[in-house]
């Protein structure tokens, strides 16, 4: 029966061109939306490396007087933080830069190590980070007072770092450009939201100069007051400045729903799409049914059954989007192949294969109705109308 | 072999009830050429197709090959239609986007068998026709003459043992209707398959054993 199918619709090719070119632009569109989905799928599957619950995140940013020196302003942020530190509901305070977790800003940086040159994110952070956000380390160990001493200077870097420079070779105490050693290896913090893809990170240690973003886990029993006595805390040591105190839960959500802005934007606008070939593959197969009313009627009189009508409109609808399918998934798989842009074959595969299963899906759905109906042709009316 | 009893058959539309088919009593023995005549519109072809289960009467009883077929169901009719009963319509009814060959092979894909099968089936059924030569062609590439032996061949290529033809040989001039008439009495006669043919042509109804006239949706004689 496949094969009667195929010569059915090899002789119809003309007819079915329009169809094609159909079937082929959206193979290709729903290509692109299921791999936007699986890769912000797996990157929500990747553990998050750090805990974000019970963090405040804080900006005291403060004019700094003129001709200050740079010790007292050390000491001043340095007696801010211990005084945070000692403040009941506190568990651990970390000065950070900027790019601190779900924040907007990011900043690279270009490392090198042994003619391997990658772009990482660039963090400051100082000795109290991996406690903040329990941040769990692989190898090594975090930076501390002690580095103080050493000629080099002291850095963490992620994995995925890691795994670029190093492959599976133990990364500590090799010494990256820029005469950076590194001291420890951390999990991948999956700081840019729940949906953004892991990247290379290398994290520096803050050991002066005033700081103006910190970073606040609170105990699990602190008192509901605890944010407004370190808002009074702060003021008292910083008055003046402008102080800005957030939850890291609520910068997350908002962060989140940030990315998914232009995936449910394309959604909406595939979704159209897809309605718009859903009906008009069910239109072209309510026409072609009823168009052959006369044919549909024979097979009848020669023995087809309902069933078996409805199984060949709905088999050559699936035959007639298996052509430009094939098409759509021979250029699709040049993605991959050619590295167009820096993902994983396998979310591409896992794309294919769901928009392939899709249309399939689709097509038969349309089909379907349109085949019931003319199952329930009659073949003495269809043929006498002939 | 083919047992009417009864028959009645009324077209209804919105407007109008048409009564085509009066109280037909009606047996056909096996291996019996039965001809049906009468003037357009008398009921011709709606008694055919109720013979092929082609359509249900409103009343009576249709008996084939001993089966009661009034509480056959879908896939029974189906089969019935496939495995005992060649239709030859009035208008050839070819599927123009399929070849020849394909034509002729189409009651085969409905039942078990193999490509192979099929192709050899068909071409056989061509040969008996004499259309061995044209297997590749389209039916648009084809004269009338050869499309309705084209629809011939599709109609014995499954070996059935009734064959219904509605005026087969309607459309076709005296020497083409001859040559058309001239495969049906071999069948009858070679293979001792039943026929029940419509036609409005008195010299071919001669040709059968039995002819039988209809007017008005009743039987005269
Ligand atoms: N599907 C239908 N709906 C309504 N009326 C119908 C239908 N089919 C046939 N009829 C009517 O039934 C009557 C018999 O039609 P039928 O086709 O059997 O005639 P016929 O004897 O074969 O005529 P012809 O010699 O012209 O082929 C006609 O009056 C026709 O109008
Ligand atoms: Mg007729």
């Amino acid at each position: 029966m496949l094969q009667h199918l195929l010569t059915l619709i090899w002789n119809k090719k003309r007819q079915h061109f329009l169809l094609f070119l159909e079937l082929f632009v959206s193979f290709l569109v729903l290509f692109a939306v299921f791999t936007m989905l699986v890769y912000n799928y797996g990157n929500l599957r990747t553990p998050r490396g750090f805990e974000y619950r019970r963090v405040l995140s804080v900006t005291a940013s403060l004019q700094v007087p003129e001709g200050a020196s740079k010790d007292s302003l050390t000491q001043l942020s340095e007696q801010l933080k211990r005084s945070l530190r000692n403040m009941p509901g506190v568990a651990a305070v970390s000065y950070v830069s900027s790019n601190s977790p779900y924040t907007l800003s990011s900043s690279s940086d270009n490392l090198s190590y042994d003619n391997i040159s990658v772009q990482a994110e660039s963090y400051w952070a100082d000795d109290d980070f991996a406690k903040t956000l329990q941040a769990e380390l692989l190898r090594g160990r975090w930076y501390n007072k002690q580095d103080v001493a050493a000629t080099r200077r002291p850095v963490v870097i992620n994995e995925k770092l890691a795994e670029k420079f190093f492959g599976a070779a133990d990364p500590v105490g090799r010494v990256l450009s820029g005469n950076r050693q590194i001291v420890g290896v951390v999990r991948n913090l999956k700081d840019k939201g729940d949906y953004a893809e892991m990247i290379p990170g290398i994290y520096q240690r803050i050991d002066s100069g005033f700081q103006d973003k910190f970073l606040i886990k609170l105990t699990a029993g602190a008192a509901p007051s605890t944010e407004s006595q370190i808002y009074k805390t702060i003021m008292h040591h910083l008055p003046g400045s402008s102080t800005e105190i957030e939850k890291l839960e609520d910068k997350r959500v908002v962060k989140n729903r940030l990315a998914l802005v232009p995936v449910v934007l394309m959604l909406v606008i595939s979704g159209f799409l897809v309605l718009n070939v859903a009906l008009g593959i069910y239109g072209v197969v309510w026409y072609s049914v009823n168009k052959r009313r006369g044919e549909l009627g024979l097979r009848k009189a020669v023995g087809a059954t309902a069933g078996g009508i409805t199984r060949q409109i709905v088999g050559e609808a699936l035959v007639l989007t298996s052509l430009p399918l094939l098409l759509g998934i021979i250029l699709a798989v040049q993605f991959p192949l050619l590295h167009l842009f820096d993902l994983p074959a396998t979310t591409y595969i896992a794309a294919i294969l769901l928009a392939a299963v899709f249309l399939y899906v689709l097509v038969s759905f349309c089909a379907l109705y349109p085949g019931r109906q003319a199952a329930k042709i009659y073949p003495a009316v269809a043929l006498h109308e002939d | 072999m083919i047992q009417l009893k009864k028959i009645e058959k009324v077209y209804r539309t919105d407007t109008v009830e048409t009564q085509a088919l009066n109280c037909i009593d009606l047996n056909v023995a096996k291996g019996e050429f039965l001809s049906i005549m009468g003037p357009s519109g008398c009921g011709k072809s709606t008694l055919l197709n109720i013979m092929g289960l082609l359509d249900a009467p409103s009343g009576g009883q249709v008996t084939i090959a001993g089966s009661d077929t009034l509480h056959l169901r879908d896939k029974q009719l189906a089969h019935f239609r496939n495995q005992r009963i060649g239709f030859i319509f009035q208008s050839y009814h070819l599927i123009n986007d399929l070849r020849v060959l394909d034509n002729v092979e189409l009651p085969l894909l409905y039942r078990k068998s193999t490509a192979k099968e099929r192709r050899e089936l068909a071409g056989e059924a061509l040969g008996k026709v004499g259309l061995g030569n044209r297997m590749k062609h389209f039916p648009t590439q084809l004269s009338g003459g050869q499309k309705q032996r084209v629809a011939i061949a599709r109609a014995i290529v499954g070996r059935p043992s009734i064959i219904l033809a509605d005026e087969p040989t309607g459309n076709l001039d005296s020497a083409m209707g001859n040559e058309v008439m001239d495969i049906l009495l071999r069948l009858n006669k070679e293979d001792g398959t039943t026929i029940v043919m419509v036609t409005h042509d008195e010299q071919m109804a001669r040709k059968t054993h039995r002819l039988v006239r209809l007017f008005d949706g009743a039987q005269v004689q």
